[in-house]
């Protein structure tokens, strides 16, 4: 024991320092390694969970981009189609108005050239009346003598009928 | 422009500080033992001179509390203890998922660590097995770099029985220490062992079967299989020894290493200081920085690999055996 006490151990020492470091293990257990690892744990974990998010959110993002470039597509296929309807369209609504005008016009010409001859035929009627009349009533007059009124009259219209400026219609 | 200079200094500023330090180094140089064998008593005063060192292994005792001998390496231990529980405690009241300066110091230093154990042990025992090295390791490193502030071995206090005594004196160098470890080590070594293995782990030291089956074959009549399983158990018997005897002597390599190194670098600092007193001893204290820490690997490191090898070498060698 002699030696033992030359190189310094010393039982009361060893004891002290026995209960040192079981005390040193149980503080250090209680402030630092348990929840440093929870901490550890925790943040591995976050991390771990915030790269797969991202993972996630990243293919998300490519699955809009996708999307939304078809449906631009699309729309701007649907717009092209649109519009070539709607001059397509616009051709068919103006040749048909021409169309309407076109005939309008021609109904309306034709129903003036109608009007025009009735006038001119009511025209030549009346004037032929009126002449038939003063040519009898000159020929009474120079013949002094009443002839047969309607072998005059047709004798007259024979007469005007090949007139080439009194003809009817 | 390329900036002038070296170390941060610039080029006169560096020779001024150069001379200062040459100058410094002298006067150590005259005012040590060495310099007074060489030049003579150039008329100096005594103050500048250290005296010789008379290092001693027991720890001195500083004081008396309860009737129980408290040293001064014991002093030192306390007050590694309450530093390094005083920060943890601090960063611990207050933890975040983004870390301060002070957390992340903690977690890298924990982070290491756990790191070590998981890669030597595997991520399962490695986490079961790093409270205790965590704690040996930081135990051993912050002695030994405690012990290379100014006031260890310098700072005298008379105790109670009118001795002039050490006030501090670095705990690694008071073989109690070392030796307290090691048991430490040796007990979570045996509990680890029996608590994973069972009694298996204590049949590795007592290791009786092959002697009772030869026993059994004897009784049976078969003569020479009965005494060739005899011999093989006798030796399977003595090997059990000598793998037990071979704990108690790794309590006493791993105290000794610790114990050896630690009052080695401790001596060489107070002879360095001794010689020559200043500067001639910074290359030293920077070499007992690398010391400290290098005793704090080993020591934790040695004994992660013991409680690896207790938890598993039965399973890993009876497999082996039968493949």
């Amino acid at each position: 024991m002699e030696g033992l006490a030359g190189l310094g151990i010393s039982l009361p020492t060893l004891i002290a320092q026995v209960v040192n470091f079981v005390i040193f293990f149980g503080l250090l257990y209680l402030f630092a390694y348990k929840p440093i690892l929870k901490m550890l744990d925790e943040r591995s974990k976050r991390v771990k969970e915030s790269m797969e998010q991202t993972e996630h959110i990243k293919e998300q993002v490519a699955h809009a981009e996708e999307e939304t470039k078809k449906r631009i597509e699309a729309a701007s296929k649907e717009g092209h189609e649109i519009v070539a309807q709607a001059v397509r369209t616009g051709e068919e609504v103006r040749q048909r108005a021409q169309q309407e005008a076109k005939g309008e016009g021609e109904a309306l010409i034709a129903r003036a050239r109608v009007e025009i001859q009735h006038e001119r035929d009511d025209a030549i009627d009346e004037l032929r009346k009126e002449f038939a009349d003063l040519t009898i009533l000159a020929a009474e007059k120079v013949i002094s003598r009443s002839l047969d009124k309607e072998a005059h009259r047709q004798l007259i219209d024979k007469v005007l009928s090949e007139s080439p400026t009194l003809k009817k219609g | 422009m390329p900036k002038r200079g070296c170390l941060g200094f610039s080029f006169p500023l560096l020779i001024v500080v150069l001379l200062a330090f040459l100058a410094l180094f002298l006067l150590g140089f005259a005012t040590g033992p060495l310099g007074k064998s060489i030049l003579g008593n150039v008329g100096l005063p005594d103050w500048l001179s250290v005296s010789q060192p008379h290092p001693e292994l027991p720890a001195e005792v500083v004081f008396h509390l309860f009737g129980f001998p408290i040293t001064n390496s014991i002093v030192a231990a306390w007050i590694t203890i309450v530093i390094l529980v005083g920060f943890s405690f601090v960063v611990t009241r207050r933890l975040s998922i983004v870390p301060g300066r002070r957390q992340a110091l903690l977690e890298f230093i924990l982070g290491a660590l756990l790191d070590f154990c998981q890669r030597i042990a595997g991520e399962k025992n490695g986490r079961r097995f790093f409270p205790i090295v965590a704690t040996i390791f930081l135990l051993v490193a912050f002695n030994a770099w405690l012990s290379l502030l100014p006031g260890f071995g310098s700072i005298l206090i008379t105790n109670g029985e009118g001795e002039s005594v050490h006030l501090l004196r670095a705990a690694n160098t008071d073989i109690n220490l070392p030796l307290a470890l090691a048991l430490m080590s040796f007990i979570s070594v045996a509990y680890f062992g029996l608590r994973s293995l069972g009694f298996k782990y204590l049949g590795k030291f007592i290791n009786v079967g092959q002697f009772l089956e030869g026993l059994r074959q004897l009784a049976r009549g078969k003569l020479m299989a009965g005494l060739n399983a005899m011999f093989m158990g006798v030796i399977n018997i003595f090997i059990g020894l000598v793998e037990a005897l071979s704990e108690f002597v790794r309590i006493i390599s791993f105290t000794l290493r610790l114990f050896g190194n630690m009052t080695a670098g401790e001596i060489l600092l107070l002879m360095a200081v001794f010689l020559i007193p200043f500067l001639f001893a910074l290359p030293f204290y920077g070499l007992e920085l690398l010391v400290g820490f290098v005793q704090a690997l080993i020591f934790s490191g040695l004994t992660l690999i013991f409680l690896t090898v207790a938890v598993t070498s039965h399973e890993h060698e009876e497999t082996a055996q039968h493949q």
